[in-house]
């Protein structure tokens, strides 16, 4: 999903490997329970255009089939792609990002930390086109939910049982 | 992986019996009817099997487990809050250490219990069917945002294939409309098995 320039708030809901960028100002760009996924977050405060992707998995490989979105090594330079068409300068841009929690704890032995190689992941990814992480809230056992207010570039994220938190 | 009608059916049967089990074997446990709804079989990229499961941002008990031997695969059962409290007051109602509206180590425990009783019916059912050696793993437990314990159980199954088939059952009880939601997830080695051994194997 990609949404140049639409709607009216609360706007998209990102799923796993979407991504969605907007220029309207009252649009609000969410991601609801994101586990070991991560929500990616781009803003440019002088156009403001916001973007968001929810990545899935590290890394795609070359049988590997899905949206862009999906992968954190694919997933960044096409959110960014899309920010650029919506005006935005790279220059600009901040990145902030939150998720990558291990769900199941207990009796989960089995389960690769794939939310710790999530993070290190789209790290990288944002490090490769000369992003640098503003700020994150990354790691744990709890999901997330994460928001982006488009005018604002105010990022929140919420726990069960919690209020949100500006990031 | 593409299936004909009669390879659809076949599953969609399957689902049925394993699901029948695993809901009498939840009826027994909880003391109550426990009623399940049509099998739905459905092949899907795995970024879009969450959304099967309703709103992301609601708080469910989740038991993921892995499928090993013959057939390997995932299973997920969702529950919603309600039914997990109810099955947690069920079972530790009376023992006195339980504190009720809330997940701590024991009720986790239950729940994990709940997960191997009915995970290990279902496929008990789809073994003796089968003939195939099935065994579940012991279930992760976690109670969280949907999309949170469905996002991070997805994981598991991308890792394996880009797309999955699901053999999806829904459960209900007096109280609750829409209990639980199940879904067994072969492989795709795993599911030309089951088609195999029911003689209709490519």
């Amino acid at each position: 999903m990609s949404t140049a320039t639409v709607g009216t708030s609360p706007g998209p809901s990102v799923g796993i490997g979407q991504i969605a960028v907007s220029g309207a100002a009252e649009i609000v760009i969410s991601a609801l329970g994101l586990g070991s996924c991560i929500g990616v977050v781009l803003f440019d405060p002088q156009a403001r255009v916001a973007g968001m992707a929810h990545v899935m998995l590290p890394q795609s490989n070359p049988n590997s089939s899905g949206p862009p979105g999906k992968f954190a090594d694919s997933a960044v330079p096409a959110l960014l792609h899309d920010m650029l068409k919506a005006g935005a300068e790279k220059a600009r841009l901040v990145a902030k990002i939150a998720g990558g929690a291990q769900m199941f704890g207990a009796g989960s032995g089995g389960l690769l930390n794939i939310g710790e190689r999530n993070d290190q992941a789209v790290r990288a990814a944002l490090s490769a086109v000369g992003l640098r992480v503003r700020a994150a809230d990354t790691g744990g056992s709890a999901g997330r939910t994460v928001q982006v207010t488009v005018g604002t570039g105010v990022v929140t994220v919420r726990v069960v049982g919690g209020e949100p938190v500006e990031l | 992986m593409v299936l004909g009608a009669e390879q659809m059916d076949a599953l969609r049967e399957i689902g049925n019996i394993g699901a029948g089990n695993a809901a009498t074997a939840l009826s027994q446990l909880m003391g109550q009817p426990v009623q399940m709804g049509i099998p739905t079989v459905k092949f899907l990229p795995v970024e879009e099997i969450a959304a099967e499961f309703g709103d992301q941002d609601t708080i469910v008990a989740a038991m993921f487990l892995g499928v090993t031997g013959d057939a390997p695969g995932h299973m997920l059962f969702v529950m919603s809050e309600e039914s997990a409290h109810n099955v947690v007051d069920t079972l530790l109602g009376a023992t006195g250490s339980y504190t009720p509206g809330e997940f701590g180590e024991m009720e986790l425990s239950a729940l994990q219990e709940v997960g191997n009783i009915m995970t290990g019916s279902y496929l008990g059912a789809l073994a003796q069917i089968t003939g195939l050696r099935l065994e579940p793993t012991p279930p992760a437990v976690g109670v969280d945002l949907a999309g949170a314990l469905v996002g991070a159980a997805l994981v598991e199954i991308a890792m394996v294939s880009d797309t999955a088939l699901l053999l999806e059952s829904t459960f209900a009880d007096d109280n609750t409309p829409s209990a639980g939601d199940f879904l067994y997830v072969p492989t795709n080695e795993g599911l030309a098995l089951v088609l195999d051994r029911l003689g209709l194997g490519e």
